[in-house]
């Protein structure tokens, strides 16, 4: 026992203890990593949101459904946003416990998947979502609608499509935006308010644009995205207490907007 | 590095090929092993699965030397609960993983590590941007593959 704080200290000193000890810093310098191995922003699927809107009130989420049907755009770009927009769609559907609503959507997912030449990689996916509104099972219908967003990303990386890909996630926040706006318009809390301060999200999206090929750059519907990113981010780069109700309606008619011309087709 | 964008394997094509020239058949090997890393991730995320934790079926993985440490940027959100869970297909190794704000503070409300597995659990009090800090302690190999996967509710 005499000898354990030598003991102790002798395997503090050692490599292998080093190695293996888990002390997590209480302070770190961010800027310490270099930029190559800050990984680019997770995605949050619009559920993540959804939940904590759920634990602060009762939103009316039937009153969010967008009833319009989409219709298939004829360019890649236009197909992969709207199919992320859709995507989210299916997330307030199952919000609103709307089984045939998210049976429509599923089937919206195939068509859109099929005009990419994503299709098979969601087959199983959509089938599973129709399975399981049709038991009221909307914790498994909301991980297949996860499943769904990984799986066409997944296969449009395959097919060399990362830029598409991405126009997936950014389809899909616009319309969780939307929808998380008009709930927070209809009963105005701070704590929702805060739920968009997401500053590095809407640079990470505005980033994502300006890395595409100039082609995408050019898409007047990317093109015209990216300017509402750019009017979006210094708003929600704010604080989350200083976020007020002319900033929450000012996001949500911009993105109403732009999810309208994505919804709308060509 | 995403591992459902592809990210290793499609944002740095010209790095993959190196390699891939390099190690032969190196590259497919590296991603079975993250793709096994995952399995991996999503046993340790079972339990808190049980526990109506929804888990993303998005991953994040590739590989780092010993002590080698990454950050993982993600956007949480005020009145959720975040469980990261990271693991490694290599037997031997053990790994950690921390969350910080964006401020470089640790704001993680409890952490664990067992072996190949480790998790750390957050409620973030304000929204905004976190970093999950990913690292390997010990290890075996030169490099190690991992992944982190993450769940809410």
């Amino acid at each position: 026992m005499k000898n354990f704080p030598l003991l102790f200290v002798a395997l503090s000193l050692s490599p292998f203890f080093s190695a293996v000890a888990d002390i997590a810093p209480k302070k770190i310098t961010l800027s310490d990593f270099p930029a190559a191995a800050v990984d680019e922003v997770v995605v949050p699927v619009p559920s993540e949101i959804f939940a904590v809107l759920d634990k602060l009130g009762n939103p009316n989420w039937k009153d969010q459904l967008n009833p319009a049907k989409a219709r298939t755009p004829q360019d890649r770009a236009h197909t992969a946003l709207l199919l992320g927009n859709v995507i989210a769609e299916g997330f307030v559907a199952v919000e609103a416990e709307d089984a045939e609503k998210v049976k429509e959507i599923g089937r919206q997912v195939l068509t859109l998947a099929d005009a990419i030449n994503v299709r098979k990689s969601v087959i199983t996916r959509c089938k599973s979502i129709t399975d399981k509104a049709d038991m009221n099972d909307w914790k498994g219908v909301r991980a297949e609608f996860d499943g769904a967003l990984q799986d066409v990303r997944e296969a449009m990386d395959e097919l060399n499509d990362h830029d598409l890909s991405q126009l997936v996630s950014l389809g899909g926040w616009l319309r969780g935006t939307e929808v998380l706006t008009g709930i927070v318009q209809k009963g105005f809390s701070q704590d929702g308010a805060e739920l968009l301060h997401q500053p590095e999200l809407v640079n990470y999206f505005d980033r994502c644009i300006g890395s595409m090929s100039s082609r995408l750059r050019k898409n007047p519907l990317v093109s015209h995205i990216r300017d509402v990113l750019r009017k979006i981010g210094p708003i929600v780069a704010e604080n989350g207490d200083s976020i007020t109700p002319e900033n929450v309606k000012s996001i949500h008619d911009f993105t109403h907007e732009v999810n309208g011309q994505i919804t709308a087709g060509n | 590095m995403k591992k459902s964008n592809k990210q290793f394997f499609i944002k740095k094509p010209l790095v993959l090929l190196c390699a891939a020239l390099i190690a032969g058949v190196g590259a497919p090997l590296l991603r079975a092993t993250v793709d096994d890393s995952i399995s991996f991730a999503y046993e340790a995320a079972l339990p808190y699965y049980k526990q109506g934790f929804s888990i993303r079926k998005d991953a994040w993985g590739g590989d780092l030397g010993v002590r080698e440490r990454k950050a993982v940027s993600t956007q949480l959100f005020k009145g959720n609960t975040y469980w990261f869970l990271m693991a490694t297909d290599v037997k031997g190794a053990t790994l950690s993983v921390h969350l910080y704000d964006d401020k470089g503070n640790l704001v993680e409300a409890e952490s664990w590590q067992k072996g190949r597995f480790a998790g750390a659990r957050l409620n973030p009090k304000a929204t905004g941007t976190y970093f999950a800090i990913v690292q390997i302690l010990k290890s075996p190999e030169d490099r190690t593959a991992w992944a982190l996967v993450y769940g809410y509710k």
